[in-house]
């Protein structure tokens, strides 16, 4: 049965992989060739953070965008080889004969999907782990790993969004008995999923932290920490975020008189205008998951596309054993 | 026609209700969006300007929520999805189910039925691109006051006449894999890398050199800023021959000038003479001005070299352009590998 | 009469296999034609190709007249069934009524309506889900409604029940009693005794050349079975031709085309069925050209 799908498989495994080996080169040399600026950079500014902020980002151009477009990579594996996989059986009669061979449905259903599944893991894996060895540089750079879109194509988040598209596919492949509304399905509920996981549920894996520090000061999360939420808040608990056009208006009239108006000629400085909120009891503050919680987000997240791809294959199994071919 | 068009609608009207269910919903969901983030940029305007914080508006401000945000950023797929889903299928479903036999022993020629199957499909193609350009150009409005980045790559891709011209384009591309291949999965495969690789050689090499791009020198103590939503290519320092001042990979140090468009220019790069008038340590006001005018002396100017803002519809009507005559040449393709090819 | 369907030396070759080689034949107008041979003779390959889907490597192939070419004119002539059933599996026998009525400028709608109530084939349900029989005449009908005046039919019946093939038959039969003489029907398949029934023509490919080509009448009236004692077979074969022999220790079999009175008394002379006939050119080798026969027997 392993041989079957081999034989089945073999011809588009080798695109795969020959696709794959094209999108690790282009990486790999760009990657290179970033790591090459950023080590000359850490030597020139040898820790001065203030030196760091200066220099120009590392990625620019139109290879750069190559690592992002790896986004879509979950998408396409679950489209075109999840969808069809009990669909174009379906459609073209050959689970007639598939399915009447001597070994069970179940059977030949668990080796195709887990062969599948496995596959989905190892391209995502491939993925994350040069997009992971890419995005270095970038990191230390900016500390941004645990931001949105970093994080969503690094460490090991793209094997579980992988291994969830083609179970996606498979199902929705079982279900619609067609290979194209399937595809579309694979397309919709994919990124409709992880929109709402990464926009509205990630943050939420674990209670945010929240920090006070003085009006006026700066306040840096460190490490690769991912802040949700920074401004001043005032004595009232009321909320503002960054901006000057939102802060304006909630300060005191007292401090508001105090503001430096360009154009006017009237002069001032922020650092009355500080003080000035201090005395009214203002704060900043900022609500961060800190850098520590960065693998275990990744696990957590992993874990429920895991767990839903479980889901999905569960229906699958269920369906197909109990229709009819 | 007319009788091929009635089959044409036959054939695809239910994937026309999903398509045109879907469209609705983005329409709305832009359009309520879109009001809320006009009326914030208005709230906004307002506030900044009675206090006069208006220059750094930009920096400061958020416009819309992240997840509408990302929405509008996942436009730049629809053409994709749009060639894959209605472009590859059209000839490949119907080679590998055979019904290419039964439609080609009717009494229309191959030629005729692809004219109205393809037609219709690439109007519909360019019609659900223009309807989604149009909501979120409509939508970015107020960001594209604010940032002033309609011209750049992202953001233009998104807006404007483009997306038409990508819609049309991947049909066909998806329309000719399918001829060609005869196969629907290995031609929804082609359509998405085809056209991922042509979006890309064009956007990232092409467009910049759709017109000798301006350079415009100015002066150390003044800065430069392009006018309008204007497209930087790129920025730096040239010396007193013209030649642009090669600036290290790292920077440390003390630098003079710069903007959010032009690096500061580091004083190890000027001639010995001014980095003299540095001195050592941070530079205070006093050395800022003798290095700034011993470099201005030496006749150290900053460049900025951009596509003007007054170039962004040229720009969108080439591409669209070009994009157009790409569809034009694969339909050919098609229709000549139709008429040879057998059913 | 004039003729229907006239190929000359007509080839097809895909890359290195030769679909059809040299292929003459003459069929005329209002005959319904057998077209039989083994699996991968090259039957598909000539309907196909006389239909327009396919194209030919060398010779030429005419059918009413000129060769296939993409006319609306030529193509509401002829009629083509694809082995498979390719109808649009998720749309109803109504549905493409409505679908040819836009494609065919001849198009008799009542003439499927009528049939497939005779039939008792329901037609708001989707042909994908009607039993193989049923879809077979729904296309053998939609194919009807074209008023063709050629209609090229690729194993119509493999996979139809005898009860099915029976009906099938039947519909075919009436649909050239309708025509009056101006259908001319090709219609290729395995089972022998059934086209025995329905055929006045037959054409007989093996090993992608033509065997066999001819009225069916005319081709059985010349030929006989030759039962006699087992010997030497030259004298026969000076006047007749052998097409089969087949020879046990003490006796032979001999398949013969007069070529005039059968002298020799040790012979005894029996009447061919068809099927024997078939058989026997079936089993023809390829390379000997002796018993590649090309057109006979066409004027009525």
């Amino acid at each position: 049965m392993t041989w079957l799908v081999w034989r089945q498989y073999r011809g588009q495994a080798a695109i795969a992989s020959v696709l794959l080996a094209a999108a690790a080169a282009v990486i790999l040399a760009d990657g290179f060739q970033i790591a090459s600026r950023w080590h000359s950079i850490l030597v020139a500014c040898a820790g001065n953070t203030a030196c760091l902020q200066q220099q120009a980002p590392l990625v620019n151009g139109v290879v750069s965008d190559l690592p992002y477009i790896s986004l879509l990579v979950p998408a396409v594996v679950g489209m075109l080889w999840g969808a069809p996989l009990v669909a174009h059986e379906l459609e073209a009669r050959t689970s007639d004969f598939a399915w009447s061979q001597s070994i069970t449905r179940m059977r030949w259903l668990t080796v195709k999907v887990g062969w599948l599944l496995l596959a989905a893991a190892a391209c995502g894996g491939a993925i994350a782990a040069l997009t992971t060895w890419w995005s270095g540089p970038i990191n230390a750079m900016s500390a941004s790993a645990f931001a949105p879109g970093q994080f969503d194509t690094q460490g090991i988040v793209p094997i579980g969004y992988a291994v969830f598209a083609m179970a996606l596919g498979i199902t929705a492949g079982t279900v619609a008995r067609r290979t194209l509304p399937a595809i579309a399905v694979v397309l919709g509920g994919f990124i409709g999923l992880r929109l709402v996981i990464s926009d509205f549920l990630r943050q939420h894996y674990m209670a945010a932290v929240t920090t006070y520090y003085s009006v006026g000061g700066s306040f840096t999360a460190p490490g690769q920490s991912w802040v949700l939420a920074q401004g001043a808040v005032g004595p009232a608990g009321v909320v503002v975020a960054t901006g000057w056009g939102d802060l304006y208006p909630a300060l005191p009239a007292s401090c508001q008189t105090l503001l430096p108006t360009a154009g006017t000629g009237k002069s001032g400085s922020l650092s009355a205008v500080f003080s000035c909120m201090r005395a009214h009891g203002w704060r900043g503050f900022a609500t961060y998951q800190p850098s520590s919680r960065y693998w275990p987000f990744q696990g957590i997240e992993t874990g429920i596309y895991v767990l839903l791809a479980a889901a999905l294959i569960g229906v699958t199994f269920v369906i197909v054993r109990g229709r009819d071919a | 026609m007319s009788a091929m068009s009635w089959v044409v609608w036959r054939q695809y009207r239910a994937q026309a209700a999903i398509a045109g269910a879907l469209l609705a919903a983005f329409a709305v969901l832009m359009l309520v969006t879109g009001v809320q983030v006009a009326s914030q940029w208005h709230a906004a305007l307002i506030a900044c300007s009675a206090n006069h914080t208006c220059g750094n508006l930009a920096d400061s401000l958020f416009l819309g929520s992240h997840a509408i945000g990302f929405l509008v950023i996942m436009t730049l797929g629809v053409p994709a999805v749009l060639g894959m889903l209605l472009g590859a299928p059209l000839l490949a479903y119907e080679f590998e189910s055979g019904t290419s036999q039964y439609a080609w022993t009717q009494s229309v020629t191959r030629r005729r039925w692809l004219v109205a199957k393809s037609g219709w499909l690439l109007l519909a193609a360019a019609a659900v691109g223009g309807v989604v350009s149009g909501l979120v150009t409509w939508w970015s409005g107020p960001d594209n006051a604010l940032q002033g980045d309609a011209f750049k790559p992202g953001r233009f891709d998104i807006m404007g006449i483009v997306p038409v011209g990508y819609a049309v384009f991947a049909v066909a591309l998806g329309i000719t894999a399918g001829a060609l291949l005869r196969r629907t999965l290995p031609a929804i495969g082609i359509t998405l890398a085809g056209f991922i690789v042509v979006r890309m050689v064009i956007y990232g090499w092409l467009r910049a050199h759709f017109a000798a791009p301006v350079t415009t020198y100015f002066s150390l103590a003044q800065g430069f800023t392009a006018a309008g939503s204007s497209w930087q290519l790129a920025a730096g320092y040239a010396g007193a021959n013209g030649q642009p001042i090669s600036l290290p990979q790292s920077v440390n140090g003390p630098v003079i000038g710069g903007s959010a468009a032009v690096p500061g220019l580091p004083v190890s790069s000027l001639p010995a003479q001014c980095q003299a008038a540095a001195g050592n340590g941070p530079l205070t006001p006093a050395t800022y001005h003798a290095v700034l005018s011993c470099a201005q002396a030496h006749g150290i100017r900053g460049y900025l070299t951009y596509q003007p803002a007054s170039r962004y519809w040229a720009f969108q009507g080439i591409e669209t352009g070009i994009f157009v005559l790409l569809a034009a040449a694969l339909l050919a393709v098609t229709f000549t590998v139709i008429s040879r090819r057998d059913g | 009469m004039s003729t229907a369907i006239e190929t000359h030396e007509l080839s097809k070759r895909y890359r290195r296999v030769s679909a059809l080689t040299e292929c003459t034949v003459t069929v005329p107008e209002g005959r319904v034609s057998a077209l039989v041979g083994p699996n991968g003779a090259g039957k598909t390959t000539l309907l196909r190709i006389l239909a327009g889907l396919a194209s030919p490597t060398g010779g030429t192939a005419a059918v009413l007249g000129g060769a296939p070419r993409q006319d609306p004119a030529f193509l509401a002539e002829i009629g083509f069934l694809a082995q498979e059933i390719p109808l649009y599996r998720r749309f109803t026998a109504e549905d493409h009524i409505r679908i040819g009525a836009h494609m065919n400028p001849r198009w008799d709608a009542s003439l499927v309506r009528t049939r497939l109530a005779e039939l008792r084939i329901p037609l708001g349900q989707r042909v994908g889900t009607l039993s193989g029989g049923q879809r077979a005449q729904v296309a053998l009908a939609l194919t009807l409604a074209k008023r063709p005046r050629v209609l090229l039919l690729d194993e119509p019946v493999a996979a139809l029940d005898p009860l099915a093939r029976r009906k099938f038959l039947a519909t075919l039969t009436a649909g050239v009693a309708d025509a009056g003489g101006e259908l001319t029907v090709v219609l290729s398949s395995h089972l022998v005794t059934d086209l025995e029934r329905v055929c006045d023509h037959i054409i007989l490919l093996a090993g992608s050349r033509v065997q066999l080509s001819g009225d069916i009448d005319t081709l059985l009236a010349e030929h006989k079975v030759l039962v006699g004692p087992r010997k030497d077979t030259a004298p026969i074969e000076r006047t007749h031709k052998v097409v089969q022999e087949v020879a046990t220790a003490r006796q032979s079999t001999l398949l013969v085309r007069l070529g005039g009175p059968v002298i020799d008394p040790a012979y005894q002379a029996e009447d061919v069925t068809l099927e024997e006939l078939v058989l026997a050119y079936m089993g023809a080798d390829e390379a000997s050209a002796g018993k590649r026969l090309t057109t006979v027997g066409e004027s009525s």
